[in-house]
């Protein structure tokens, strides 16, 4: 079996250790014996992504982000949406997950127009919402815990009938006001959560894995780890963010 | 003066001196609070116990405090007082306190030269009270996020400070993109320095700071690297380039533990230098150091001479001798500055020890985040490095971040307790590196000091 892992625009989406989240993906895959190869796509980059089982898109700075959305425009936008549909799993976090949506309009009421991929968009709001913060996993899988960094001063709107990735136990998650955390449509996750995410969750990213396992060969058992680190780091933090530590 | 003034900054200079004693006596640093107490009582008392002197400020991500340190040293040891937040409280507070303590009763300064290290955010509130002669921006990097926001916000924060000081003199990193672009956009007289040679292997860093041109977005292209986003860049769109540095390290004959052995360009005139601080941010810490000087109206010969045998500050490549094992604290606060620190490590070529310590503190950042960014894989894939201790409130993150950059689970252990981990130390029959983050190093380096009858950080 391989997983083949496409980072989006690693050179501008790489803020606060995200690329933490491919290695995870990585080593998780090869400690099952499972193949895992990791290609990028640069802006300026035209390639296809059928060949492609795994998108990872991170978070990026505000001014970076021009080049970037006329990349999208110039064909690579079309590229993703299709596949979305086509069912491949994305993981987006933060920038890279408002940019699924329609647009971002900021604090001062300007509209930029972002892919449009899932029904959510993202209104600027004065206070950057920043902290650890934990949330719990739809039940579909399993319903674990997740904690991460959350530092945003995007509020996004969940479309009627769009999935949240989780609800927010301590923090502020999508808006810091319906609870919701993050979005899981078709095969796409989507969250606030830097830190970064995987390693400290190895649950959500064996669900990620096994997506897009299961979208490629119709099944997918994923052998038990160690996860003793894991479960360590994220017990350790669980634990402070409950109590109000950090 | 009226007379309720001077009253005033009589009272608030009486108040500092006091607030500091009091928690000296406790045993406490005290380096913020006297700095508040004496503001409860004259807002901008900064302004009046500091009028008169002559100041140097330096600001940057990485390498404040080193390069206070090349000045401070540079001023005492060719026989000039002068005063220095060696604490490192770099906010407002902290320099009010640092500055009004050090005053006669009337609140007058008792030394002519200062310098001060200020923290990028604070640097619009510090600086049009002291109006310092020169300020110095040793770089840009991303650090401690949660804090700040994004790298660029950093970069306004720094802009609209040294707007508010005209008459400054600017010395800025040449090599550093976001740096340098302050020289557009203001109206003080500015001097570069830099590095004329190539460091390290060339290969295109995975992550930037600043890889696109801050003028016009093109991608930057480089004639040569020195580390993560410093070095000779150019936009091939605009045309925005580094500006050839009048203070430059020009050739780098050789690096050990003790220090390096460089050739120093000065308006086109070679010096051979010593620098008695290892490691290559140190080079331009150095390069930063000697540029201040000459445009504080100093003679070059004096720093050109002192950095050879300029001490550490405390947990920035400070030695420590415990038994028979000799370690080495090397703060780090960020991913460039932490990949700076592993590659000095991961380079030593002979067996070590090492020991990481991450605290989520206020003052570190409760973004740990930043270890991803950094290459650990260089210490765990260093067959020179045995051990592998993890410690801090955040250990857990650090070990597992190891794990990831394939570290066998076998060749790390954790341990919180400083009082245990020093007793691990001591059992060391090798030399020690200890990488900590901030609040983790003034804790260690408390225990370190005890034990090896080292002094406290704010007499440095």
């Amino acid at each position: 079996m391989q997983v083949k892992i496409c980072h989006l625009y690693p050179e501008v989406l790489n803020l606060y250790g995200d690329r933490g989240n491919i290695l995870c993906m990585r080593r998780r895959l090869e400690w099952r014996g499972i193949e895992c190869t990791v290609d990028s796509l640069r802006i300026g980059d035209r390639k296809p992504l059928s060949d492609y089982d795994l998108f990872f898109v991170g978070g990026g700075q505000d001014f970076e982000q021009e080049v970037l959305l006329e990349d999208l425009r110039a064909g690579n936008g079309e590229e993703i949406k299709a596949a979305i549909a086509d069912g491949r799993t994305f993981l987006c976090i933060c920038g890279g997950y408002q940019m699924m949506g329609h647009y971002y309009e900021t604090h001062e009421g300007v509209r930029c127009d972002f892919l449009g991929a899932i029904d959510l968009h993202t209104i600027g709001g004065e206070k950057r919402l920043i902290d650890n913060y934990a949330f719990r996993l739809s039940e579909e899988s399993g319903a674990g815990t997740v904690v991460g960094f959350e530092n945003h001063s995007g509020r996004t709107y969940l479309g009627s009938g769009v999935d949240p990735l989780g609800k927010v136990l301590r923090g502020n998650g999508n808006n810091g006001e319906d609870g919701t955390e993050g979005v899981h449509y078709k095969n796409v996750f989507g969250t606030y959560s830097h830190g970064p995410v995987l390693p400290k969750n190895p649950g959500l990213c064996d669900w990620i894995l096994r997506s897009a396992l299961e979208r490629k060969y119709g099944t997918a058992q994923l052998a038990p780890l160690d996860d003793g680190f894991e479960t360590a780091a994220h017990e350790s933090v669980l634990q402070k963010v409950m109590n109000g530590e950090i | 003066m009226s007379k309720p003034f001077i009253l005033q900054t009589i009272l608030a200079a009486a108040v500092c001196k006091t607030v500091r004693r009091a928690l000296r006596l406790r045993g406490s640093g005290g380096t913020a609070l006297p700095g508040k107490a004496a503001m409860t009582v004259c807002k901008d008392i900064l302004a009046v116990t500091s009028r008169g002197m002559e100041i140097i400020v330096v600001t940057g991500t990485n390498g404040k405090t080193t390069t206070c340190r090349m000045l401070e040293h540079a001023l005492t040891s060719s026989g000039r007082e002068c005063l220095s937040n060696k604490s490192g409280a770099n906010l407002l507070s902290g320099v009010t306190a640092e500055i009004t303590c050090n005053t006669d009763w009337l609140g007058r300064p008792k030394t002519h030269y200062a310098v001060i290290e200020c923290d990028e955010g604070a640097l619009k509130q510090v600086v049009p009270l002291i109006r310092p002669k020169v300020i110095v921006v040793t770089n840009l990097f991303r650090d401690q996020l949660d804090r700040y926001g994004e790298v660029m916000h950093t970069l306004d924060a720094i802009r609209t400070g040294i707007a508010k000081v005209p008459e400054s003199i600017l010395c800025l990193n040449a090599d550093c993109s976001l740096t340098a672009s302050l020289a557009d956009d203001v109206p003080n007289k500015v001097v570069f320095y830099g590095m004329n040679t190539p460091v390290g292997d060339q290969k295109d860093v995975e992550i930037s700071d600043a890889k696109y041109c801050i003028r016009c977005g093109r991608e930057y292209r480089y004639h040569y690297h020195t580390y993560a986003h410093l070095g000779s860049f150019y936009c091939p769109n605009c045309g925005y380039k580094r500006q050839d540095p009048s203070v430059a390290v020009n050739r780098i004959l050789g690096i050990t533990t003790e220090g390096s052995k460089i050739e120093m360009q000065l308006d086109g005139k070679i010096h051979p230098v010593r620098v008695g601080l290892p490691a290559v941010y140190n080079l331009y810490n150095a390069a930063a150091a000697i540029c201040a000087y000459r445009v504080f109206g100093l003679p070059e010969e004096e720093i050109l001479g002192s950095i050879a045998d300029v001490r550490s500050s405390f947990g920035r490549m400070e030695n420590f001798t415990l038994g028979d094992v000799r370690i080495q604290m090397i703060l780090v606060k960020n991913p460039a500055g932490c990949n700076q620190a592993l590659e000095y490590v991961s380079g030593i070529g002979s067996d070590y020890n090492v020991v990481l310590c991450l605290n989520d503190r206020t003052a570190d950042g409760h973004d740990i985040s930043w270890i991803w960014d950094a290459d650990f894989e260089k210490i765990t894939q260093d067959p020179h490095a045995r051990s592998i201790l993890v410690s801090g409130d955040r250990a857990e993150d650090m070990q597992l971040r190891l794990k990831y950059a394939g570290a066998e689970e076998s060749r790390i252990t954790l341990e919180k307790d400083n009082a245990r981990l020093l007793q691990i130390m001591k059992e060391s029959t090798l030399p020690v590196f200890i990488l900590p983050n901030y609040t983790s190093m003034l804790a260690l380096r408390k225990v370190l000091s005890e034990a090896t009858g080292g002094e406290a950080f704010w007499k440095g």
